[in-house]
């Protein structure tokens, strides 16, 4: 297809490439099912007890990173003598260490240690999505609502639960408002602190969902503008633009990885807590 | 105007309106932040930490109108 065929397309009625580009992130086009041009079970033939379990292209992103999370840590944990040697020892030390030090022990405070491998994993699990995501070509498993409102799921219950025990089921719910205010005030104050408190997953799930898609759909705009002139004059320019938008991309990465570990801990440590 | 285009012309607004707050928001955080680290560099680390965390909370709200912009556009 020549350069002028595939703006003509692009810009065809049905197919801007807007659309082109929500239907490639939210895996509903016949791309979905096809990982570096290796087919992938899908269709009825995956639907078991009901629901669908099609593999898709993110699904085997997330497989990668959970393997890619575990056999890092692993290595790196399973060297000889107690101080780590070689590069990627040394890298993947200084970033549990930052974790522990910069994300647990601040927010959770004592009971730091008990929490960190479950910190750790989830800023390693969300820091390898996002990584594995900007590989051309693949996709961002993060950049889905359904991964991202997982890990949120799995914090509540984390959070809700560990406060439960440490105050009390009665204890947790009351102690969601402050003490010593006028009693009317409690009437108001109450469903204003429950809502806020399923507020904090959902920030949680949008933030990184919404963070990755949105990074992901500039560059492909950027890209989609060299389709859309069709013109080797313009091209270089939303090239450049688009690479300077990947290594951003890449900050943008690490940043959120670090986001949903330390409000993961924020949320943890007031929930073990509650007095400050 | 057909539902169509008035939904793509929301879609434009929804993140157009909803980015103006949130970015205030981050720059002035920013800067407080700067400021904070400028008059006392000891405390720069505890600084970045609260920032990128406030930071963190202002952007959802720009996130929010996003999804809602792209729910539109996908209408």
């Amino acid at each position: 297809m020549s350069v002028e065929q595939a703006a003509g397309h692009a810009a065809g009625a049905k197919g801007s490439v807007m659309s082109h580009l929500l239907e490639e992130f939210s895996l509903s086009n016949e791309h979905a099912y096809e990982f570096f041009g290796i087919p992938l079970p899908h269709g009825p033939g995956m639907h078991f007890f009901g629901i669908d379990f099609s593999i898709n292209k993110a699904v085997v992103v997330v497989w990668i990173a959970t393997v890619l999370a575990f056999a890092l840590i692993y290595y790196t944990g399973r060297g000889e003598g107690l101080v780590p040697r070689g590069r990627l020892r040394n890298t993947i030390e200084a970033m549990v260490q930052f974790v522990k030090q910069d994300i647990v022990d601040p927010n959770i405070g004592h009971d730091g240690k008990k929490w960190l491998p479950f910190v750790a994993g989830i800023f390693f699990f969300v820091l390898l999505n996002n990584l594995l995501g900007l590989i051309p070509g693949s996709n961002s498993p993060t950049g889905n609502l359904n991964l991202t409102a997982t890990l949120a799921a799995i914090v509540l219950v984390a959070f809700v639960g560990v406060g439960i025990k440490k105050q009390g089921v009665i204890g947790y719910f009351v102690n969601l408002a402050p003490r010593g205010l006028p009693k009317w005030l409690y009437v108001i104050l109450y469903p204003i602190e429950f809502v806020s408190l399923l507020a904090k997953p959902l920030s949680l799930a949008l933030r990184l969902f919404a963070n990755l898609l949105a990074g992901h759909i500039v560059i492909g705009a950027l890209l989609g503008l060299i389709v859309l002139f069709g013109s080797w004059i313009i091209a270089p320019f939303p090239f450049a633009f688009a690479i300077i938008m990947y290594a951003f991309e890449i900050f943008v990465a690490f940043i959120q990885a670090y986001i949903f570990a330390i409000l993961t801990a924020l949320y943890v440590g007031s929930a073990i807590h509650p007095d400050h | 105007m057909e539902i169509g285009s008035l939904a793509h012309l929301g879609s434009g607004l929804a993140i157009g309106l909803g980015a103006i707050g949130p970015g205030v928001g981050v720059g002035i955080l920013a800067g407080k932040a700067l400021e904070g680290m400028a008059r006392q560099p000891e405390s720069t680390g505890t600084l970045r930490t609260t920032m990128f965390i406030g930071i963190a909370f202002a952007e959802a709200i720009a996130l929010y109108s996003f999804v809602i912009s792209i729910l539109l556009f996908s209408k």
